[in-house]
């Protein structure tokens, strides 16, 4: 497929969050203020096209030659949460500025579906290696984006006013409903 | 018998997991849009949450507490794939429709939740109700979602055709948008009802 | 026994069992899961060749490369195309179907065509399965937009724009199935042909 087709469509057509609900966790959690869903998005951007190339390696070079494919969920949910792991000594040790950024993010990360959805959904839609580190960046993206309008529109709420049984989580609820009704305007795109 | 039956209705109302707890969300959002599947999936969560539950309860004892988080993972994960090879061999249409979020119940946030919070601390009998409950909380809030999106999207509950023929249905309702709406407005009701009581209470 | 190797220990033990369990679980359950995705496509077969009583599978080996080449690189290059072909209850042909695949938005989109035995029309088809989006991508299984291929020859331009209209706001679904379709069909009536 084309990577720049496949790129715009993780990105905006097939949002991860707003689409396809992967992620909604800390969709809901993380959006209270544009800051840190910014740092959530770089955090989970970075971890997700890491581990986009490392399934799909594991997945051609262990489980595929071994031919155990029964052990997909559990071999990748390991390599996932050891990946985080990793990052975050890696970030600790050498880069403390980015470390205190994204440091807090990294352990909610491993419990974020869509990084273990896109790598089951790459090797289902057979992507070849670059394709589907793509698919990584542009599903990064994507969630990046609509958290940090997501945290927008909720900073936003604060000063409105809204009955008190839908304050807090109804109310994003309702406000994520229209911002995917918003992205789906995207479908038509090409 | 008190304490074990407050264990089993904890996870049906003041701790759903859905409605109350926020965590589990993706594949509430994303698989009600029918009712069958919202049971389908809820069983399935709560297969996972109840085994695991009880095997992690058993082997608590055993597991260093160092390495109890990748230990707790294989566990769910062998439930998750059981549950995903047996549910392709016995009932593939529900399977083919709940598709990748099967697989997902691993980072499910409240499988490893109970896992650490509530079996890692108790007994097996009390983590297996525990497990039970909040399984079957969560069963019962997609089954709600799903009813309600499957009415509006397209006029029919469990497959039923309740509407009269030619009506307008919403389609919205069964496409993304309407998963998150109908969850905020359910949450708002929920937030009223407790209120209530809690005003009645007083 | 030491903190470190009583940690090694339980965790090996643990994967140990989980593997041991899982492989004797994948055992059990992968036959039925292969015949149940037989019996489906099967029934599907029905669909598009209505009439069909029993169902005969026919592989076909398929090879791009020419005598010459080395055997090694013909025998990887080697493929084998199943065709599935519909006979009445009175055994007479009714006609052959097979799987196109396509790239849609969301990922493959297969399809199972069904072509008639005495004119190479298609009869039908039946979109096996997809990711698009629900309520526009997702619309290629509607049956006004498949009944545009039905009567289409492999002599038909069987293209988005041509002779197929595309579903608005879904041409890269559309035009995902017509690609499936097309080379299909054209690649399988001459394996159907050329084989007898």
């Amino acid at each position: 497929m084309n990577l720049f087709l496949l790129f715009l469509s993780a990105l905006l057509v097939n949002n991860f969050v707003l689409v396809r609900f992967l992620g909604t966790c800390p969709f809901m959690g993380v959006s209270k203020d544009v800051d840190s869903a910014f740092g959530m998005g770089v955090a989970t951007t970075f971890v997700l096209v890491v581990s986009a190339a490392v399934t799909w390696l594991i997945e051609h070079f262990i489980l595929g030659p071994l031919s155990i494919p029964f052990m997909q969920t559990t071999a990748f949910i390991l390599v996932i949460a050891a990946l985080v792991q990793l990052v975050e000594m890696f970030l600790h040790k050498t880069s403390p500025g980015l470390y205190k950024a994204m440091g807090i993010f990294l352990p909610l990360i491993t419990t974020n579906c869509c990084i273990l959805g896109l790598a089951i959904m790459s090797v289902q839609n057979a992507y070849n290696f670059i394709e589907a580190v793509v698919f990584g960046l542009g599903a990064g993206l994507g969630f990046t984006l609509a958290l940090v309008l997501m945290a927008g529109i909720r900073e936003e709420l604060r000063f409105a006013d809204i009955p008190e049984p839908m304050l807090g989580a109804p109310i994003a609820f309702i406000c994520a409903g229209l911002l995917s009704l918003a992205f789906s305007g995207f479908a038509g795109l090409i | 018998m008190a304490k074990s039956w407050k264990t089993l209705v904890n996870g049906l109302w003041n701790g759903n997991p859905t409605f109350r707890l926020l965590i589990g969300l993706c594949p509430v959002l994303a698989v009600t849009t029918r009712a069958v599947n919202g049971i389908g999936m809820g069983l399935a969560t709560t297969f996972v949450i109840v085994c695991s539950s009880v095997l992690i309860s058993l082997l608590r004892k055993v597991i260093p507490d160092k390495v109890r988080i990748p230990a707790y993972i294989i566990v769910i994960a062998t439930f998750v794939t059981i549950v995903d090879l047996v549910m392709n061999a016995y009932l593939p249409d529900l399977h083919q429709v709940l598709g990748l979020f099967i697989p997902l119940i691993v980072v499910n946030c409240i499988v490893l939740g109970r896992a650490e919070a509530f079996a890692s601390k108790n007994g097996v009998f009390a983590s297996m109700l525990d497990g039970i409950g909040m399984g079957l909380g969560f069963t019962w809030a997609l089954t709600v979602i799903g009813a309600i999106r499957e009415l509006l999207g397209s006029g029919t509950v469990f497959g039923l055709k309740v509407v009269a023929d030619g009506a307008t249905t919403i389609g919205v309702m069964s496409l993304p948008p309407g998963a998150f709406i109908t969850l905020g407005i359910l949450m708002g009701i929920m937030n009223m009802i407790s209120a209530r009581q809690k005003k009645r209470a007083n | 026994m030491s903190e470190s190797v009583r940690m090694v220990v339980v965790l090996s033990v643990i994967a140990m069992v989980s593997a041991a369990v899982l492989a004797v679980v994948y055992g059990k359950t992968s036959v039925i899961i292969e015949e149940n995705a037989a019996r489906a496509l099967e029934s599907s077969v029905l669909e598009v060749l209505p009439g069909t009583a029993t169902v005969n599978i026919i592989r076909r080996e398929q090879n791009p490369l020419r005598e010459e080449d080395p055997k090694e690189m013909r025998e990887k290059e080697q493929k084998t195309t199943i065709i599935y072909q519909g006979v009445d209850a009175q055994g007479r042909i009714i006609g052959y179907a097979f799987v196109g695949e396509g790239n849609g938005y969301g990922g493959a989109i297969r399809v199972l065509v069904g072509v008639d035995e005495s004119t190479d029309q298609v009869i039908n088809l039946k979109i096996l399965n997809h990711s698009e989006t629900p309520g526009l991508g997702s619309r290629v299984e509607e049956e006004g937009f498949r009944n545009q291929f039905v009567g289409k020859t492999a002599q038909d331009p069987i293209a988005v724009n041509q002779d197929i209209n595309a579903i608005s706001g879904a041409t890269i679904s559309s035009r995902a199935v017509a690609d499936a379709v097309r080379t299909a069909l054209k690649d399988t009536v001459e394996l159907y042909r050329g084989g007898e």
